[in-house]
């Protein structure tokens, strides 16, 4: 009796995790069997309330997808918090593709759940099933190209602002 | 209170040392008392690491794991099954025929010419009844009697040839499963740094085993192609023997130089061909140097000659031939997690 419950509720997290899958940028368009070889690669871990995900400064080697919980991303030294995030938000997403260091410090703000997609399961996973690697691919370029737009952008208010100040 | 410091310092590092020392004995002593099934993981598992590339391979053709797994083995034990049946007769043949020529009379004609040669020109050194004749012909019966107990021991031959490839077939096919499992224990404050550490180690080791796996395949075929144009009998022999070798740094070129030397004098070969296949053993190794070892093993994992020297005879000793063979990878294993963890401990600033 004990399993048939621990199954349904199993199935049901499940679900939701793959719910949070189909809705990350990274991963869109990716049917139903890829989003299952997914969230078989991906590694949950849990963390506490104040405890530190990752470091600025340490070499990045993966995203991070929020499950449950929200998570703080702030500079050091000051610890000036640049955003917070909640559940189905992810980050880190530029270390899939380079070693180069972090540039911020994640914390978690409450206690979280997260799922961890890392660059060598993603390397294995291009290399084990080729059409689902460049599909991952072609949307992290997508992602990482609008992030680059979107920072133009605002570089480009910013200076305005500056000549209209000036 | 300031004169008790030191002596409480020393001992506490007196401690220190008898738990590392008796640690250390624990850990050796559990070493041998298990060698057997230590012996069958590490081959495992440095097969499984030899064969990922190809169950990947044939994963990207569509296959699940599983399906490439059971298929990669079947074709594996069908190869070795042919070659078993082709080499093994042939092989024994030749060991036979090895022993066999010891005693025939050219070959005990050209060995007291040789015995005679180094007692006139090296009696200066007190060099004289070296019984050359005696001691070659105890090699070559410890020759085969190296290959027939070690090799063909039927009792163990059946247990590991049935416990390697069971454990290798799951290391291929759960590889993935038993890294995840074990990166799930660990802290989080570790978990970036294990599977940064785990994936290059995957990823030296198995480039390490791959080359090391070419490059006694290109030694082998070098050194049968030229002793077969030397005309040195039971050259596919020696050539698979100097390639097999080849797996044991300094030692094991010298050991097939050493076969084919000792095959053409017993075949009442001359000063002449004897040079010729030392010339045509120092050109493969020449070869393997300067254009094979840099090209597919790399300097990754290379170490100093008296480490080397070392870790064969400690692996000899625990595990004996198998394990001269094996000691080599072994510790460029740990060097390799040794290496790796102190340069990722320094990026992740633990230490």
């Amino acid at each position: 009796m004990n399993n048939l419950w621990e199954n349904i509720f199993k199935r049901k997290d499940k679900e939701g995790i793959r719910d949070i899958l189909k809705k990350i940028p990274v991963f869109e368009g990716l049917g139903g069997n890829d989003i299952s070889h997914i969230e078989r690669i991906l590694h949950r871990r849990e963390y506490k309330e104040g405890e530190v995900i990752f470091t600025q400064g340490t070499p990045g080697f993966g995203m991070y997808i929020i499950e449950d919980g929200s998570v703080t991303i702030a500079a050091e030294p000051s610890m000036e918090v640049l955003a917070e995030l909640q559940s189905g938000d992810f980050f880190g997403e530029l270390a899939l593709l380079d070693d180069s260091p972090r540039s911020a410090t994640a914390v978690a703000k409450t206690p979280c759940r997260m799922l961890c997609f890392f660059q060598p399961d993603m390397f294995d996973l291009i290399e084990q099933k080729p059409q689902m690697g460049v599909k991952i691919l072609l949307c992290l370029a997508r992602t990482i190209g609008e992030r680059l737009k979107r920072t133009n952008a605002e570089l480009h208010a910013l200076q305005e602002k500056s000549a209209k100040q000036d | 209170m300031t004169s008790g410091k030191p002596s409480e310092n020393k001992g506490a590092d007196w401690f220190k040392i008898t738990a590392l020392v008796a640690l250390f004995i624990a850990a050796a002593s559990l070493l041998s008392f298990i060698s057997g099934l230590v012996k069958i993981i590490i081959i495992s598992a440095l097969l499984a690491f030899v064969l990922d590339p190809l169950a990947l391979f044939l994963e990207s053709r569509g296959m699940s794991r599983t399906l490439a797994t059971t298929v990669l083995f079947l074709l594996i034990n069908s190869a070795i099954v042919i070659a078993a049946l082709f080499l093994i007769p042939l092989f024994s043949e030749d060991i036979d025929a090895i022993q066999i020529n010891l005693t025939s009379e050219k070959a005990v004609a050209a060995i007291s010419n040789i015995e005679d040669l180094i007692e006139k020109n090296l009696s200066f050194l007190g060099v004289k009844d070296i019984h050359l004749m005696e001691k070659m012909q105890k090699a070559a019966a410890g020759l085969g009697e190296w290959a027939f107990s070690h090799l063909l021991d039927l009792a163990s031959l059946m247990l590991h040839l049935f416990l390697i490839p069971f454990m290798t077939f799951f290391f291929v096919k759960d590889g993935r499963a038993f890294k995840k499992a074990f990166v799930s224990m660990v802290p989080n404050r570790y978990f970036e740094f294990t599977l940064r550490l785990i994936s290059n180690l995957d990823t030296q080791v198995a480039n390490y085993l791959r080359g090391q796996l070419m490059d006694a395949m290109i030694v082998g075929i070098l050194s049968t192609i030229a002793l077969w144009m030397l005309g040195v009998d039971y050259f596919l022999f020696i050539g698979v023997f100097a390639g097999l070798a080849n797996f044991i740094p300094y030692f094991g070129p010298i050991a097939g130089a050493a076969l084919a030397v000792l095959v053409s004098l017993l075949n009442g070969g001359s000063f002449t061909n004897v040079f010729y296949v030392i010339l045509a053993f120092a050109g493969v190794k020449l070869i393997d140097d300067a254009v094979v070892q840099p090209v597919v093993v790399g300097k990754s994992v290379s170490m100093h000659p008296l480490i080397v020297f070392l870790v064969i005879i400690i692996g000899g000793k625990f595990f004996g031939i198998l394990g001269m063979f094996l000691s080599v990878p072994a510790a460029g294993f740990i060097k390799v997690v040794t290496q790796e963890s102190i340069l990722n401990l320094r990026r992740y600033k633990a230490i």
